[in-house]
C-alpha cells in the first residue's frame, strides 16, 4: 500500500495561559475548531483540546479495525458504536502525561456470540495502529458488548 | 486529571460501509463522516484517525511552545504549526513532521530553536506518541 499523508494545522495567538488557537483539518477541510488551555482542563469551556482529538482518533481507528476483524470472522457488523475516553494526569517527576485510553464498543453483528466478539475486539486492539502507538506509554482497555437481536 | 471523550458509530463492512464521529465531550464537533476510502486517499472531504492525530499533535505542540516561550519571558504574538502524519496500511503510523513559524518579539533564532525543540520533547501528545519511528521538527521565526 502507498504511504498516506494527512495534515492539520493550528494558528495560536498569544500565551498558553491567555491565548487561544484555531485547529484545522488541512488535508480535507473536514473541521475547524477553537481550542484553549482552559478547554483542556475544563470540558464545559466548549472548545476542543489535543486529548479530545486523540479520543476521536482512537475511536475512529478502533471502529475500522473491529469491523475488519468481525468481517474476517464471517460475522460482518451491521452497526457499531465506539466510545473512547482519554485520561491525562500529572505524574510526579514527569509532568502531564496521557495515562489511559479506554475503549467501549457496542456491536450489532448477526451470528457472533460473546466469545467471538471478545476475540474480534482483542484482535482489533492488536491491529489498530493508534492502539499500538499509545500502548507504549498509556494503559489501553477495551470493553465490547453485543446489542440487539443476534 | 482530565478525561476527554469521543463517540463514533459505523455501519456495514470496512470497504463498503461508513461511519460518523457522532460527538465529543466538549460538543464542539460531531457529525463528521468517515470511510476507509477517505483514510487511504481515494475519497476527499472526510476526516481520518491520522488527520485527527495531526490536529491533536499540532494543538498540543502549540500550547507547549507558547508556554515555554512565555516562561522565558518572551510570549509569542503568533505561532503557526502544521503536523503531517504518514500512515502505511499494514505497518502503521511511520512519521510525524511538525513545522512551526513563530512571531515572537525579543527572541532570536537560537532561542526560538531551543524552545521549539524543548516543546517537541515535552508536550503530552509527543510523549504519548513516542513510539512513532520518526518525529521531525522544522522551526523558524517569521
Amino acid at each position: 500500500m502507498p504511504r498516506i499523508v494527512r495534515e492539520a494545522e493550528i494558528d495560536w495567538e498569544g500565551t498558553t495561559a491567555r491565548g487561544s488557537g484555531v485547529v484545522r483539518a488541512a488535508s480535507t477541510g473536514s473541521f475547524e475548531l477553537q481550542t484553549t488551555i482552559a478547554a483542556r482542563i475544563d470540558v464545559t469551556a466548549g472548545k476542543t483540546s489535543p486529548e479530545e482529538l486523540l479520543a476521536a482518533a482512537h475511536a475512529t481507528c478502533f471502529v475500522t479495525s473491529l469491523g475488519s476483524e468481525l468481517a474476517r470472522a464471517g460475522t460482518p457488523p451491521e452497526h457499531m458504536h465506539v466510545h473512547c475516553t482519554i485520561t491525562m494526569d500529572e505524574v510526579e517527576g514527569k509532568g502531564h502525561l496521557i495515562v489511559a485510553s479506554a475503549i467501549s464498543a457496542r456491536v450489532v453483528a448477526p451470528g457472533v456470540d460473546d466469545a467471538g466478539l471478545a476475540k474480534a475486539a482483542e484482535d482489533a486492539d492488536a491491529g489498530c495502529p493508534f492502539s499500538a502507538l499509545i500502548r507504549a506509554s498509556a494503559t489501553v482497555t477495551v470493553d465490547a458488548t453485543l446489542e440487539g437481536g443476534t | 486529571m482530565a478525561d476527554s471523550t469521543a463517540s463514533v458509530t459505523w455501519s456495514g463492512s470496512l470497504l463498503e460501509g461508513g461511519g460518523t464521529i457522532e460527538r465529543v465531550g466538549s460538543g464542539v464537533f460531531g457529525g463528521l463522516p468517515i470511510t476507509w476510502d477517505a483514510r487511504t486517499g481515494e475519497e476527499g472531504g472526510k476526516t481520518t484517525p491520522e488527520e485527527l492525530i495531526a490536529a491533536a499533535h499540532a494543538s498540543c505542540y502549540s500550547m507547549a511552545l507558547s508556554h515555554g516561550l512565555a516562561q522565558g519571558g518572551n510570549p509569542p504574538d503568533r505561532l503557526e504549526t502544521s503536523a503531517t502524519v504518514s500512515f502505511v496500511p499494514g505497518t502503521g503510523i511511520t512519521k510525524i513532521a511538525l513545522t512551526v513559524t513563530g512571531s515572537v518579539p525579543g527572541v532570536d533564532e537560537d532561542v526560538f530553536a531551543a524552545a521549539a525543540q524543548d516543546a517537541v520533547e515535552n508536550c503530552p501528545v509527543s510523549k504519548a506518541l513516542a513510539a512513532v519511528p520518526e518525529i521531525t521538527l522544522d522551526a523558524r521565526l517569521t
